[in-house]
């Protein structure tokens, strides 16, 4: 049986809450209550099939055909199946997901993984900022599963990491492992600002990068470790792991923080 | 479906009735005993009971609220910390207490929709907001050039637009000034380019609540809150509602004087004088018990300058049009002088202003405590043995500056269900809430009497809302969702284009930007509850 497959209609007028498009929780509604889940942030009443033209199917598969920057909290709490994504999102994708395979063939707003707790989310295009990063009002951001980006993230991507590992195979903008507590940080590309601000713990790779804090220290590398590294994420993207079989200089920060987090960096 | 409650002894003064008996309840109501047999009896022999309890001052929503969790992640959800729980957790454990109705008082017009939304998800009890007026641009242009008329309609307007039940103001004309620099305001201090005083504003809104008929008096958060020496300021507001309705919020913290060695005492006895001998006012405590909690206010002005005394060190400080608002986490501490003269301050406002009917139960949730301490704070009214032991542990020399420990009062069980029953549903217009007699709302609370009182009040031995079992000791029997009350005042109509010239010129938005719409806060029912004006 094929995928269940919504199709938009028209970019909507408001912002979209579709964090009820879920592979675990449609498999359990009929065509037509899917068609009168409410999807609007405003007083203007909308419903799924106002805004989707929907093709029932199997929902252990959910694919959106179509995307827009108005599309928030897409995969947001998601514990299994697949949800697939042909065109941008907006805000808060995949945000505390527990499990599952989100997709999204396009680009995504700011938050996008944030507070993610297992599953996988990739980004074909460019993410906003705080990906992986820390909700508001939360104290940690995310803490488990995998995320990787094809293109660019904006500023200060896997703020309060905690577990897990972030690959943006682009550039990443301002301050990227900010308030990094633990977990793994790759950026194939460059980093600007103040790259692993305060971070306690964690590794922050990263390809280009002009100079670290003052509060970075350089020390030695044990050779294994990037080689062991390389076996780990070679699975999940060619980029990231041809980007450790270039020289590396490591430096151990943030010492205005814990300072037991380390950054390799590329080529300086 | 027909329930019967027998054998409890029903404190119900609203009816002067405190005996042993049987309470019917059938569709939601009370009624008349019938000669029928009922469909479900719960033997509550033993145990008290009384009607639902109704909060009128407890900060359980709102864009500050929402702030202080946004500002705290690291205290919320950790044990003596309840300063702003999750919605669920408020619901359940104000109904654990035997409450069925809370006032959220402090929604400004501009974020309503955002609190109703939040009011609908607390779960089990009913609530309310009391619209903020008094130190908006456009409110206090209209007090400057004296146009009552239209005063009256405005606020009539903002009510029904915002869905208040009431008009509360916060510091009236403090916001203002502390946005033109002013860092001390006092009641006749006049906000700058407006010329007008705190109490030509204060009067004014008092006046137009009357004028509408809305039940509840004008609810003054008065000036100067927390300052030593501010019973000057409260008397002074006193005197100043010259004989007309006035609720005063949170009394405690205004109840102090300048007297020992370290110029903070308690003037609490000098200002329950006072409001004995003032029939026209009445006050809620804002009790301080001791603990982690967070202060959120919307007088902006007192958080700024309470902003270095944070307990973590941060706060958040918000300025608007109209009141803005502060977040200042705080712990009120035991071994502290200042803090156990406030907390004997608050006692001795209870036990000395001697009508129950006058003084109501609060602890300004959470500003004073959380409302998870009322179970402590009502054993401390009913027993002076408990009062004494509390007050063996806390300074000497803070108690030297209170009347507390010679004071003998006990609150006896139908005091209990004036001060948080009967009282608060006469003051808010409630014609079917606060009592048992036939006709009322079976909102019904049954304790069962231990000798740790505050374990009793902590867990009702059984809750009923609208009729329907819904907690027993504390735990959920049945899901259940109570409605926002709301009034819905007259107005002449022609406030309306000029409030939409006003917002358009001013902010470029319609005036309507803000309203509250029902289908916005819920589509499936309605989620409002109307309370009619007394005229």
């Amino acid at each position: 049986m094929s995928a269940l497959c919504l199709t938009l209609r028209e970019a909507p007028a408001q912002r979209l809450d579709l964090s009820m498009l879920l592979p675990e929780r449609l498999a359990a509604l009929s065509p037509a209550e899917i068609e009168r889940l409410p999807v609007q942030t405003t007083r203007r009443a909308m419903r799924l099939g106002d805004v989707f033209r929907l093709r029932p199917g199997d929902a252990k598969e959910v694919v959106i055909e179509g995307g827009s920057a108005r599309f928030d909290c897409v995969g947001a709490c998601m514990s299994g199946g697949v949800l697939r994504v042909i065109g941008a999102v907006g805000q808060r994708a995949g945000c505390e997901m527990l499990g599952g395979h989100l997709l999204i063939e396009g680009d995504a707003g700011p938050f996008a993984a944030a507070g993610l707790r297992d599953g996988v989310v990739e980004i074909a295009g460019d993410a906003g900022d705080y990906l992986g990063g820390t909700l508001p009002g939360e104290r940690t951001g995310m803490a488990g599963g995998s995320v990787r980006v094809r293109g660019s993230a904006g500023a200060r991507a896997g703020d309060r990491l905690r577990r897990g590992l972030i690959i943006v195979e682009g550039d990443a903008g301002a301050d990227p492992g900010s308030r990094m507590l633990a977990g793994t940080l790759m950026i194939c590309g460059s980093a600007s600002g103040l790259a692993g601000y305060l971070m306690r713990r964690g590794t922050l790779v990263i390809g280009q990068f002009a100079k670290p804090g003052e509060t970075f220290q350089p020390c030695g590398l044990d050779p294994v470790f990037p080689r062991l590294l390389r076996r780990l994420i070679a699975p999940y993207s060619a980029d990231a792991a041809a980007m450790l079989d270039a020289p590396l200089s490591r430096f151990m920060g943030d010492l205005a923080g814990l300072g037991k987090g380390e950054m390799l960096i590329a080529q300086s | 479906m027909l329930t019967l409650l027998s054998g409890g002894r029903i404190v119900d003064p609203a009816n002067r009735r405190d005996a042993i008996g049987d309470l019917w309840l059938e569709d939601g109501l009370v009624i008349a005993p019938p000669d029928r047999a009922p469909d479900e009896r719960h033997d509550v022999s033993g145990c008290i009971v009384m009607a639902g309890g109704i909060d009128i001052h407890s900060h359980i929503a709102g864009t500050n609220v929402n702030t202080a969790r946004l500002l705290l992640p690291e205290l919320r959800g950790s044990a003596g910390f309840a300063g702003a729980p999750e919605s669920e957790a408020i619901g359940r454990l104000y109904a654990a207490m035997g409450f069925t109705l809370v006032v959220e008082p402090a929604i400004s017009p501009a974020v309503a929709l955002q609190a109703h939304r939040e009011l609908a998800a607390i779960p089990f009890i009913d609530k309310a907001i009391l619209s903020v007026l008094g130190n908006e641009d456009f409110g206090l242009q209209l007090i400057r050039a004296g146009e009552h008329t239209a005063l009256a309609d405005y606020v009539a307007r903002t009510l029904a637009a915002s869905g208040g039940l009431g008009l509360k103001t916060i510091n009236p004309g403090g916001a203002a000034a502390f946005a033109r620099n002013v860092r001390r305001f006092s009641l006749d201090d006049e906000v700058p380019e407006y010329g007008l005083t705190s109490r030509a504003i204060m009067r004014s809104l008092q006046q137009a609540a009357i004028r509408l008929g809305v039940p509840h008096p004008l609810h003054l958060h008065a000036n100067n809150l927390g300052l030593p020496g501010n019973v000057e300021s409260a008397l002074a507001t006193i005197e100043a509602a010259e004989g007309q309705p006035l609720h005063l919020a949170h009394l405690q913290f205004y109840a102090y004087g300048e007297e020992g060695p370290r110029k903070f005492s308690s003037a609490a006895a000098r200002l329950a004088e006072a409001v004995n001998a003032a029939p026209h006012i009445t006050a809620d405590v804002g009790q301080v018990m001791f603990g982690q909690t967070v202060t959120v206010s919307s007088d902006v002005l007192r958080q700024f300058g309470a902003r270095n005394q944070a307990s973590p060190a941060k706060s958040a400080l918000l300025e608007t049009d109209g009141n803005g608002g502060g977040i200042v986490p705080y712990r009120y501490r035991k071994e502290n002088f200042f803090n156990a003269v406030q907390w004997a301050a608050g006692l001795e406002l209870f036990l000395l202003i001697a009508d129950p009917w006058r003084v109501f139960f609060t602890t300004d949730h959470p500003n004073g405590a959380p409302f998870t301490a009322y179970p402590d704070l009502l054993a401390l009214l009913m027993d002076r043995d408990l009062r004494a032991a509390w007050i063996a542990e806390l300074p000497p020399e803070a108690m030297a500056m209170s009347t507390l420990p010679a004071l003998t009062r006990e609150y006896a069980w139908g005091e209990i269900a004036i001060m948080t029953r009967a009282a608060p549903a006469r003051l808010l217009g409630l014609a079917d809430r606060g009592h048992l007699g036939p006709g009322a709302r079976a909102d019904v609370a049954v304790y069962r009497p231990e000798a740790d009182r505050a374990a009793m009040f902590r867990n009702a031995a059984l809750v009923f809302k609208d009729g329907l079992p819904i907690l027993r000791e504390g735990r959920v029997l049945r899901p259940h969702r109570g409605r926002a009350l709301r009034l819905s005042p007259g107005f002449d109509a022609a406030i309306e284009p000029r409030l939409a010239r006003y917002y358009d010129a001013t902010f470029g938005l319609a005036h309507t930007a803000f309203d509250v719409p029902a289908e916005a806060i819920d589509r499936t029912r309605d989620p409002f509850e109307a309370v009619p004006c007394r005229n």
